[in-house]
């Protein structure tokens, strides 16, 4: 029992931490990120380039996946999504472009890395024993790295000057730019710090699952229902959406342990007739 | 006094810990035009929501001809005669005029959707009386010279001409106007004051939410008067203007936002 | 899915009767208007939905081209084919086909403002439906056909009662989902054979009427690709004219409403709730209809047939024709299938450019390919 708890919640923070770019992106930039799954993707092989192959040491890599990932959103949003979102007559349009990129980063990750699983050594070594809770010391220092990261994101949102700006943008955007906040630039700002979020738990978790080029999709895909459970667009939304998908995963995994699949065919189903009871999940603010 | 086209007993809505609408009740009767007056925040568009049934009220309740009408489905109120225009100026971004306004008959279609798709007879009757029934309605309302033009490339004035244009097109018994003549000039709002006049002269009883309060005294027949969500005042325009609770009511707040 | 197939020679065919801008009737309306009269008759016989009051005097325009398409595709593609003997090409013809029905039940998804990234699933239901009517219960592939396009149509309602209330990202999500769901489900239900799928399922048989032979049972021909080329073609085409007069028609006009406005519509006095579900059934129904045809062909299906990609594909085929055109989808689907096909050559780089093209033509023309017809209206 212990030891499921102790899993959904390391599972909650790294999913929580995925949600929380997907939903910034969301909430700045009004973007489904498709993309989001590979960037995660992305952040893992940066890991595994440079702690694995090279030895260099694991924070330095963290900071490689970080900024290689931060960089890309930067460069996406400046120069494709914006581009788009002011031609095209639907804003649905952008989903076409983050599809497309998805299948981009998909096809390049492919070519760069092979599709081969990868994985690295750990990057501490034991087990934490207590009583029938047994957890081995790598898991508890990346989720404690998570959930240090979220705490880090919410104190910016809340106390630093861009942070406030993001908040009044995800707010209204055109109340946001007549009370002078430059939000082209807080968009590209926005978009690299949720794509720099994918990449850092990539990054995270490339220590203790490994990562392959083939799982960018499906990542996404949970992001996404992350996002609905909790409500898109609103950080504490993207956090209690991650830690009850993670809770799920590991209370179904354990129950439904014989079936397989039919925990993922439970959750989904359960997430739909919660949605239809509760149309903008658990903390979203009416949609249109 | 004759039965009431529309009673409104109790109503009272929250949204969580705020009371939007608080025990409020009143009679509109047939033909009289009733503007709904008080200050931003007081509750008077989700007034509008409850008679609507857009939303559900928290207790009281709303009756059309004395059948209650509150908890019924939205379009099921609006086919019965209680149509509401927006405050927003809601319209049909991408149809030209004369297309929002022939969609708007719909209501009114006797012909099966199905008789529509294979282009029956009886469809094709529909489409031309709505098609003459939406150019009368709109050179009625001064938008004749506009009937093709994109609703998103209307000016404001013409949007909420458009906009009862489509309440009108729905064939109401009464229209409830979420005030009409917000952002007009002086002049505009004389010519919108002239149409709400004459859509009342059709026989369509029309209930008002306004903050021009020189529009609202002029057309009014009756006034009631919201604050924080409670009925503070209810009376002609000549008693509202020299009602205490009234003028207290507004002191507290600022002029812009009532419009003196 | 189906897709690794040789290289097309002459992709051309279809766009050409796709684009051909048909001989306009000149207008009888008055002079100023003329220019966007002809120009709304051209476009209109696209399908083109947008912001122009529709006229009326294009019926020999429309006519034409309904002419040109119909002789490409039931004539002059079988004719090429014979006297290439690229025969392999029905194969891919037919899919093409078979994924713009499915996508245009996606695009009338779009028309009420709700993007579906869920018509996988109902493939797939359309798909199995077919497949145990047939192998298991010794149906007629014919009566399967519709028998599965209505399954659809009914599950739908039952889904998209709750999920239709949903707007925007939410909506989209689910059906994402939903896709998942459906592989779920068929890789769990006894009735569907779970991973191994239903295979050998036995070929169309004919149709009799009054002891006349109307279709000969396909096995039964020596090309039976061809057969299943003109079936898919026939449908496609039946499928579109549908969508075409749906979107025509009143009920067109209110989805139109409910995509731009649904509380507007609502207070109207339009049922919204049932309009949505109505057109989400027919969506389903295409979707449904167009997989049942594709196991059919390939006479097998498995949990993997209809995936997520599919679901994406779907969209973007309505995308990249141009969601303001009835025949977007048509468009769409045979650009990115070709597209595909053709960077076979390209080996590992195929998806990289495939991907990356489709990122550019974003940045070129957000609005569909169909939109090119607008960008020549404006700059005269
Ligand atoms: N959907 C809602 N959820 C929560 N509060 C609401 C909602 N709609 C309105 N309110 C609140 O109810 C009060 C009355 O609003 P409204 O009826 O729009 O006022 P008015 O039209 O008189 O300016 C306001 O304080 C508003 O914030
Ligand atoms: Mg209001």
């Amino acid at each position: 029992m212990e030891q499921v708890i102790a899993n959904g919640l390391y599972l909650g923070a790294q999913y929580a931490l995925i949600a929380l770019g997907l939903t910034l992106i969301f909430a700045l930039m009004n973007v489904l990120n498709f993309a989001h799954g590979q960037m995660y993707v992305l952040g893992g092989f940066v890991v595994y380039q440079v702690y694995g192959l090279m030895k260099l040491p694991f924070v330095v890599a963290l900071v490689a996946a970080a900024a290689t990932l931060a960089v890309l959103g930067a460069l996406l949003e400046r120069f494709l999504f914006r581009t788009v979102i002011r031609r095209s007559e639907r804003e649905e349009s952008t989903m076409l472009l983050a599809a497309g990129i998805a299948y981009f980063l998909d096809a390049a990750i492919l070519l760069m890395f092979g599709e081969k699983q990868r994985g690295v050594h750990k990057i501490v070594s034991g087990v934490f024993v207590w009583d029938n809770l047994i957890l081995p010391w790598d898991r508890i220092l990346v989720a404690g790295l998570a959930v240090l990261f979220i705490v880090a994101f919410i104190l910016m949102m809340q106390y630093t000057k861009p942070g406030r700006a993001m908040r009044a943008m995800a707010q209204d955007r055109t109340a946001a730019q007549l009370m002078g906040v430059p939000v082209q630039f807080y968009g590209l700002v926005g978009f690299a710090l949720g794509a720099m979020l994918a990449g850092l738990v990539g990054g995270l978790l490339v220590t203790i699952t490994g990562v392959n080029s083939g799982i960018g999709g499906p990542i996404s895909i949970k992001a996404f229902m992350m996002v609905m459970i909790g409500g898109a667009g609103v950080t504490g939304g993207a956090i209690a959406g991650g830690f009850i998908l993670g809770m799920l995963e590991s209370v179904g995994l354990t129950v439904l342990h014989a079936y397989g699949d039919l925990t993922y065919l439970a959750i989904f189903v359960a997430m739909m007739i919660f949605l239809a009871i509760r149309p903008n999940g658990l903390m979203g603010k009416p949609w249109g | 006094m004759t039965d009431p086209i529309l009673a409104v007993r109790d109503l009272t809505k929250r949204y969580g810990g705020l009371t939007a609408v608080n025990e409020v009740s009143f009679d509109v009767q047939e033909g009289e035009i009733l503007s709904i007056i008080g200050p931003n925040g007081a509750g008077k568009s989700t007034i509008f929501k409850l008679i609507s049934s857009f939303v559900t009220p928290t207790r009281g309740e709303v009756r059309f001809r004395g059948e209650v009408v509150s908890g019924l489905a939205a379009h099921v109120v609006a086919r019965k005669g209680v149509v509401r225009t927006f405050q927003e100026t809601t319209i049909f971004k991408g149809m030209t005029a004369r297309d929002s306004v022939i969609v708007a008959h719909h209501l009114r279609s006797r012909a099966s959707l199905f008789g529509f798709f294979f282009g029956t007879a009886a469809a094709r009757r529909d489409e031309d009386a709505f098609g003459r029934s939406a150019d009368e309605i709109l050179d009625f309302l001064g938008l004749g010279a506009v009937r093709n033009e994109l609703a998103s490339n209307l000016p404001q004035g013409h949007l909420r001409a458009l906009g009862i244009a489509i309440g009108l097109a729905a064939d109401p018994k009464i229209l409830l106007l979420d005030e009409p003549f917000a952002g007009m000039n002086v002049d505009e709002t004389n010519q919108a004051v002239e149409m709400v006049r004459a859509v009342r002269d059709r026989g369509v009883t029309c209930l008002l939410v306004e903050h021009d309060m020189a529009a609202v005294m002029k057309i009014s027949d009756r006034i009631v008067v919201i604050n924080f969500g409670v009925k503070i005042a209810e009376g002609t325009p000549a008693a509202i203007r020299a009602d205490e609770k009234v003028i207290e009511a507004y002191l507290g707040v600022e002029d812009e936002s009532i419009g003196l | 899915m189906l897709r690794m197939v040789p290289l097309p020679r002459f992709a051309g065919e279809e766009t050409g009767a796709c684009c051909f801008p048909p001989p306009c009737s000149e207008a009888k309306r008055g002079r100023g208007t003329t220019r966007r009269v002809v120009e709304g008759a051209r476009r209109s016989a696209l399908g083109y939905l947008g912001d122009e009051p529709m006229s009326r005097t294009q019926g020999a325009g429309r006519a034409a081209a309904v002419a040109v398409f119909l002789a490409a595709v039931f004539v002059a593609i079988p004719w090429a084919i014979a006297s290439t003997g690229r025969t392999d090409l029905y194969y891919t013809l037919s899919s093409v086909a078979l994924l713009a029905i499915a996508s245009g039940g996606v695009w009338l998804t779009f028309y009420i403002g709700r993007i579906n990234i869920g018509q996988g699933a109902w493939a797939l239901a359309g798909g199995y439906a077919s497949a145990v009517l047939v192998a298991t219960y010794g149906w007629s592939f014919w009566l399967s056909l519709p028998a599965a396009g209505l399954i659809c149509a009914f599950a739908s309602v039952l889904v998209g009662l709750p999920i239709l209330r949903l707007r925007g990202v939410y909506f989209s999500m689910v059906t994402l989902v939903l896709t998942e769901v459906a592989r779920l489900t068929a890789l769990a239900l006894p009735i569907t054979n779970g991973a191994r799928g239903i295979t050998s399922i036995p070929t169309p048989g004919p149709i009799r009427l009054f002891g006349l032979t109307i279709v000969p049972a396909f096995d039964s021909l020596a090309e039976p690709n061809r057969a299943f080329y003109f079936l898919s073609a026939a449908m496609m085409t039946l499928c579109f004219a549908g969508l075409w007069r749906l979107v025509h028609s009143r009920l067109g006009q209110l989805f139109a409403a409910l995509r731009q406005n649904e509380d507007l519509a609502s207070s109207m006095g339009v049922n919204v709730p049932l309009l949505r579900v109505v057109a989400y059934a027919i969506s389903s129904f295409l979707g449904g209809v167009g997989g049942a045809i594709f196991v059919a062909i390939a006479q097998s299906i498995y949990p993997s047939s209809f995936t997520i990609n599919d679901s994406v594909n779907f969209m973007l085929n309505c995308f990249l024709g141009g969601l303001g055109f009835v025949f977007g989808p048509m468009l769409g689907t045979l650009v990115l299938y070709f597209g595909w096909d053709l960077l076979f050559q390209t080996g590992p780089y195929q998806l990289l450019i495939y991907s990356g093209s489709m990122i550019l033509l974003m940045l070129v023309l957000p609005n569909g390919i169909l939109s090119l017809l607008n960008l020549r209206r404006r700059a005269p």
